[in-house]
């Protein structure tokens, strides 16, 4: 067992030699089913997603599952209605989330700059 | 009300929302709303693990006369934050071209001390000295707050013992080695009255005598005589409290990881969506936050992109053009608060 742990910490979270970020495979026992690999990732990612996935009225069952502790990676199976493949709502569900930081970073640095002439004023 | 249908119609549409509650400069303490339980976590593991910062990583120890064994002291180096200004534009150590390390992917820093005196002499953070090029005038200074400007300890001499340690400090994440974390703590509560139940609080007597409420308790309505549990109910108001170690300011630090968690996102959708995403909205953004994909002209474009710069026309960080942050400029932390 002890061999298989990474080497180097950095093994945690830098993609291996012609190593993907994302594999994935169509489940054949279940229809519109896939599970995607996710490499060199963790619950901050596979939560993400797979909360995100579970908004959609066209997703069936989404989840994920981190195999193994010392293994940085997570498989991600989702099951759609059959209206959009499991990969493009995964891609939809990226782009939201993508949209969703972009909102908050504008958010926030409205606040700051607002917090900080308050701040100015108080001096 | 329906909170049921506020929380999934109303609240979320909107997007994130922010109330910034109190911020300096080492600190933002904040209400996110409008997001869920998994968005909002997973932006406080990102900030706690994989925002990019600098701190000793190599120590060539010249001389070391003092009690504490050279493993202790360069052990000590690697946990003193330094400045993290513009780290965008300084390279990963793995990811230049230089031989071991270089101006571009490292700040170097020399210790020279020795006790003369009778008395026992205390060696600071700030008798660190920045030698040699940097990528920008800030980056890697120690990082020092203390009204007496001396940083913290690093070793103790006595009479006649010296030190003297070359330090290369690098970028890195705090998922490889904790001394490249940008937070001291990340604060983060929801659900301060326990309305939804997702805590089971271990008690000797009376659950409410023994958890006092915290200070979030007083932004929220506790569960009224007789109110029935709502098993509908999901978290959407988080409180968090960004304290930083100094080498970056906390709104750097909230926009570095939104940054961080956009890169990911965009490394998903450029494996996923394959091509047609390269003249998309995200741009080349689905380089992972280390560098290029395998395959990828290093600086092909004779430059070094920001990760969304092709979508929002900013101009390249490595470029020396404006940050990806907007309006927000990186180290104002010291002007006027
Ligand atoms: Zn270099």
């Amino acid at each position: 067992m002890k061999a298989d742990l990474p080497a180097d910490r950095f093994e945690l979270f830098l993609l291996g030699d012609g190593e993907k970020k994302v594999t994935w495979a169509l489940d054949t026992r279940v229809p519109n089913t896939a599970i995607f690999t996710f490499n060199k990732e963790d619950h901050t990612l596979g939560n993400l997603l797979s909360s995100r996935l579970h908004k959609y009225p066209t997703i069936k069952f989404s989840a994920y599952i981190i195999p193994h502790p010392l293994k940085p990676s997570f498989d991600l199976r989702v099951t759609t209605d059959g209206s959009i493949t499991p990969r493009d709502a995964i891609v939809q569900a990226c782009r939201d989330v993508v949209q969703d930081l972009e909102v908050l970073s504008r958010e926030f640095t409205k606040e700051w700059e607002l917090k900080k002439i308050t701040n100015i004023g108080r001096d | 009300m329906d909170y049921d249908t506020y929380a999934v119609d109303g609240a979320e549409e909107l997007g994130p929302r922010v109330t910034i509650r109190e911020a300096n400069n080492v600190a933002v303490d904040f209400i996110l709303r409008g997001a869920d339980l998994a968005f909002a976590n997973s932006l406080r593991r990102v900030i706690l693990s994989e925002i990019p910062t600098i701190a000793i990583d190599l120590v060539e120890v010249e001389s070391n006369t003092s009690v504490l064994a050279d493993e202790f002291v360069c052990h000590r180096l690697g946990l003193i934050p330094l400045n993290s200004k513009d780290v965008d534009d300084v390279l990963y150590t793995r990811d230049c071209e230089c031989d071991q390390y270089c101006e571009s992917c490292s700040v170097t820093l020399t210790l020279h001390a020795r006790c003369t005196g009778d008395d026992v002499m205390k060696v600071y953070a700030r008798d660190l000295v920045v030698t040699g090029g940097r990528v920008n005038d800030q980056v890697g200074n120690p990082v020092i707050t203390d009204a007496k400007g001396e940083g913290c300890v690093i070793v103790k001499l006595r009479k006649g013992q010296e030190i003297r340690v070359k330090c290369i400090a690098k970028k890195g994440i705090a998922k490889e080695h904790a001394k490249w974390m940008p937070t001291a703590a990340v604060g983060f509560e929801y659900d301060p009255h326990n309305k939804l139940r997702h805590l089971d609080l271990w008690f000797e007597e009376d659950a409410k005598k023994e958890w006092p409420p915290t200070k979030n308790a007083d932004w929220e309505d506790p569960l009224q005589e007789g109110e029935p549990f709502n098993y509908d109910a999901q978290p959407d108001v988080f409180y968090f409290n960004v304290e930083t170690v100094g080498g970056l300011p906390p709104d750097v630090i909230m926009q570095q990881g939104i940054k961080v968690l956009q890169q990911k996102l965009a490394a998903v959708i450029q494996e996923l969506a394959g091509g047609d995403e390269r003249n998309g909205d995200y741009g080349d953004g689905a380089r992972s936050p280390d560098g290029p994909p395998p395959g990828t002209a290093y600086g092909a474009d004779g430059g070094y992109t920001t990760p969304f710069g092709v979508g929002t026309g900013n101009a390249s960080a490595w470029g020396g053009g404006t940050t990806p942050y907007g309006a927000t400029p990186y180290g104002n932390s010291g002007a006027g608060w």
